[in-house]
């Protein structure tokens, strides 16, 4: 993807061609070049290709927004189907295999919503077998195609097909591998080189190999993320601060003994731990993954819930259920920090247990500090107005504040 | 039987907690649905509206053109218009697919020693957009060899500018000298002067900025670039005041995308990440500028931080499916690996395969980054010979080095 390099020359450009500078907001989102994807099944007898294609790039081909009001409706898609098809047929070939179209689908990516191609061939297709593509060759000499090639019993071998251009996906020799890739566009990062200039078969080669990690990483990484996410610590701070209290229908009563107070905090505890491990774990596995842009602001939610619940109560069923659940969104919020500490595929369940121990360190030293000092402070007759009160007050305020600024997209807050 | 207040609170309670009830349950189960990802999409009705496409695509003044380029791709006048909207879209809006649009609408003159000079220039410029470098450097060197090639300010001055992000200073001063022969004297001098800057000969650079900003018929624009080339020089010369001062008047100007991008590197740089994010919030997201929003809310630990890291590592993982995208990113992609994943190792391979073909003053000081971060006396031995090599100043390195 090209960026938009600080390009000095555009600066002298606009210098040069003296206009009025009229800065239009871009398009938000991700930017990258026009790519198309071609997975490849190929078995003895029978080849089958889906093929996703951006209707973005297909409008400028085939100009699909037959209102032009700058938006692509499912009528003018469907209506317009049977040319995309045609379009596409005249400009892939595989060597040996001709191909049909067998079935037809729509897929969301990051960038933009794509058709989907389903092709079928009975073929048995060459060892290496010669793809011709010219897809969008008079529309964007900048376009590519992107192919996987899966072979029962093989490694899934992956291309750039440039339009015009006829290469030849080998499977075998030393260039041309790389690990197992089995979702469409689930290539890591690192994982291919760039390729030769020539445009002949894309040469790939393994993974770079990353810095040493030492052996405590991800156990230090775990507790410097709850010590320093301060949602986190909020979320925790509002079920602690009624935990040295008794809730009588008329008012709050100071606990007798640590005891009294210290199984509420374990049962408390014990239910955010459970369902964050839950929720990470899967996440961490790939099970079930979700946008930061609805669990962050989901976080900041259950903290202006929990700190709600402690000045008027309003959960319907015990505190330690609705930890439970307001846990499980949290621990969503550690995946999304996992994800970026990119942890070794070798040692996965090593690092993860590492960084959910790291949590937990973590957790229980604000729990002991919090709760011992509660504890102290439980029959200052202030108590319940300033520090059950104001407290849950501020809470409730700071986490409206991030609502807003995770909703928004805004900063107010300096944390 | 009418309510008493004890029994209307006890209703209102009992409300507020079913209400809270099904937001918890709510938000659970949106968790459990709203896997993100690529998803099919199913409509149900034609009406149903599955791609908005992007503002200037769908602009039916552009669709017009389109056609009318479809029918007569040879139509000169109409071919270089097409290509310069598309060029325009594409630096606005950091969308590379408008620069492969622009492309075709040149592609009836494949061969660009009997292409329009209106054409080889705005390839050349396209090009240059694609960081295809040599290769604007070959067509531009066409065009100015060409009977007319002096009397092209334009080509000379983009073939300056080019040379000057491979790291040939000599030869772009050379350039710089045609575009005064070529009728341009202020770019020339401000060319110069440039140059001049990047090898240290900062006084006298200094005093060349300040005597064309002392002009007070310049237009807006020109005092823009001018006034950000002399922040750069201050910046590079280690005075951080006077550096400040210059992006602060350049942005009061007006919205500079340029300018806002330098000034948060110049603000990360000293430790002030809270104030590069104020410097780029009105910013569109191009990936240039969510880098520094991403490395700025790291270093700044703001809740969004998460967020933006993922987002710019998604557009990077998107990226990356092509393999020459790290030509295009090397720079953004060994900043991102060295402040973000603290990935040393991978940040000096991608910066070192980015000095191979692009050397701004940004590219050299990443490199060197990554080398003193690396410890290793050989990439910092080879990081000092670079800038040997280049002649450039910079203290900013000197500093790593």
């Amino acid at each position: 993807m090209a960026c938009s390099d600080p390009a000095p020359a555009r600066r002298w450009r606009h210098a040069l061609v003296v206009a009025a500078l009229l800065l239009v907001a871009g398009i938000a989102g991700a930017h990258k070049a026009s790519d198309s994807y071609l997975q490849i099944a190929a078995a003895p007898g029978e080849l089958t290709v889906r093929w996703d294609i951006a209707l973005r790039d297909l409008d400028v081909a085939l100009d699909l927004d037959s209102d032009a009001d700058g938006k692509l409706s499912w009528g003018e898609v469907r209506s317009a189907w049977p040319r995309i098809e045609a379009y596409a047929l005249a400009r892939l070939a595989i060597e040996g295999c001709p191909l049909s179209a067998v079935g037809r689908g729509l897929e969301r990516r990051n960038d933009g919503a794509y058709a989907v191609l389903n092709l079928r061939s009975s073929c048995t297709a060459a060892e290496t077998p010669r793809i011709s593509y010219a897809l969008f060759a008079e529309v964007d000499p900048t376009h590519r195609g992107i192919a996987k090639l899966q072979r029962p019993g093989r490694e899934v071998v992956i291309s750039v097909l440039e339009p015009t251009a006829t290469v030849a996906v080998s499977g075998t020799g030393p260039h041309g591998r790389v690990s197992a890739a089995s979702m469409p566009g689930a290539i890591a990062p690192g994982a291919i080189a760039p390729a030769a200039a020539s445009g002949s078969a894309a040469s790939v080669s393994p993974p770079s190999p990353s810095a040493p990690i030492t052996r405590w990483q991800f156990l230090r990484e775990g507790v410097r993320h709850i010590l320093t996410g301060y949602d986190h610590v909020l979320f925790l701070l509002c079920l602690l601060l009624p935990s040295v209290m008794r809730r009588s229908p008329a008012c709050w009563q100071p606990v007798e003994r640590l005891g009294q107070a210290v199984w509420p905090v374990v049962g408390i505890v014990s239910a955010f731990t459970v369902a964050h491990s839950i929720t990470l774990g899967l996440a961490a596995l790939k099970l079930v993954s979700l946008t930061p842009a609805f669990i962050e602001p989901a976080i900041a939610a259950t903290i202006v819930l929990a700190a709600l619940d402690n000045v008027l109560p309003i959960f319907p069923v015990r505190r330690v259920v609705v930890t439970f659940f307001f846990g499980l969104i949290h621990g969503f919020g550690f995946a999304g920090v996992l994800a970026e500490l990119n942890l070794p595929r070798a040692d996965f369940a090593w690092a993860l247990l590492q960084f959910n121990l790291g949590l937990e360190v973590g957790q229980l030293v604000i729990v002991a500090v919090a709760t011992s000092v509660l504890f102290a402070l439980r029959r200052w007759r202030g108590y319940p107005k300033w520090i059950i009160g104001a407290g849950s007050a501020l809470a409730i305020a700071i986490g409206v504040l991030w609502l807003i600024e995770r909703i928004g997209n805004v900063a107010i807050l300096p944390f | 039987m009418a309510a008493t207040p004890a029994t209307r609170s006890i209703a209102a309670m009992r409300s507020l907690r079913e209400l809270t009830g099904a937001l918890a349950a709510g938000l659970f189960l949106s968790c459990i649905a709203g896997s993100s990802g690529a998803a099919p999409i199913t409509p149900t009705r034609d009406d149903e509206v599955i791609e908005v496409l992007p503002a200037s695509a769908g602009n039916r003044e552009d669709r017009q053109l389109r056609k009318r380029l479809a029918a007569r791709p040879d139509d000169l006048g109409l071919a270089t218009t097409v290509a310069r909207r598309y060029l325009e879209q594409a630096r606005e809006s950091g969308d590379p697919r408008f620069a492969g649009l622009a492309l075709a609408a040149l592609r009836a003159w494949p061969d660009a020693t009997r292409a329009p000079d209106d054409v080889l220039l705005l390839r050349a410029t396209l090009e240059q957009y694609l960081h295809e470098f040599d290769a604007a450097v070959g067509h531009l060197r066409l065009l100015v060899a060409r009977p007319n090639g002096s009397r092209q300010p334009q080509a000379w001055l983009t073939l300056a500018t080019v040379l000057r992000v491979q790291g040939r200073y000599g030869d772009s001063d050379a350039a710089c000298r045609e575009v005064g022969r070529a009728g341009a004297d202020l770019y020339a001098t401000a060319c110069l002067a440039e140059n001049a800057a990047l090898r240290g000969e900062t006084a006298q650079a200094r005093r060349s900025f300040e005597t064309m900003l002392a002009s007070r018929s310049l237009p807006p624009g020109t005092r823009g670039w001018l006034t950000t080339s002399l922040a750069e020089l201050e910046e590079r010369d280690g005075r951080a005041g006077p550096a400040e001062a210059a992006y602060r008047s350049v942005l009061r100007l007006g919205p500079d995308t340029y300018a806002a991008i330098a000034y948060a590197d110049f603000l990360i740089a000293q430790g002030r990440p809270a104030e590069a994010l104020a410097a780029l919030k009105d910013e569109s997201r191009t990936d240039t500028v969510l880098l520094r929003v991403a490395l700025a809310a790291t270093l700044a630990r703001t809740p969004s931080a998460p967020r933006e890291v993922a987002e710019m590592r998604d557009r990077f993982a998107l990226a990356n499916e092509r393999p020459d995208a790290r030509i295009f990113h090397g720079r953004e992609q060994a900043m991102f690996a060295l402040v973000v994943d603290r990935d040393v190792e991978r940040a000096l391979a991608l910066a070192r395969g980015d000095v191979a073909r692009q050397r701004e003053p940004l590219d050299v000081l990443v490199f060197a980054q990554a080398a003193r971060a690396s410890g290793r006396k050989e990439a910092i031995d080879e990081a000092r010979r670079l800038k040997a090599s280049m002649g450039l100043h910079d203290r900013r390195i000197d500093g790593l080095l």
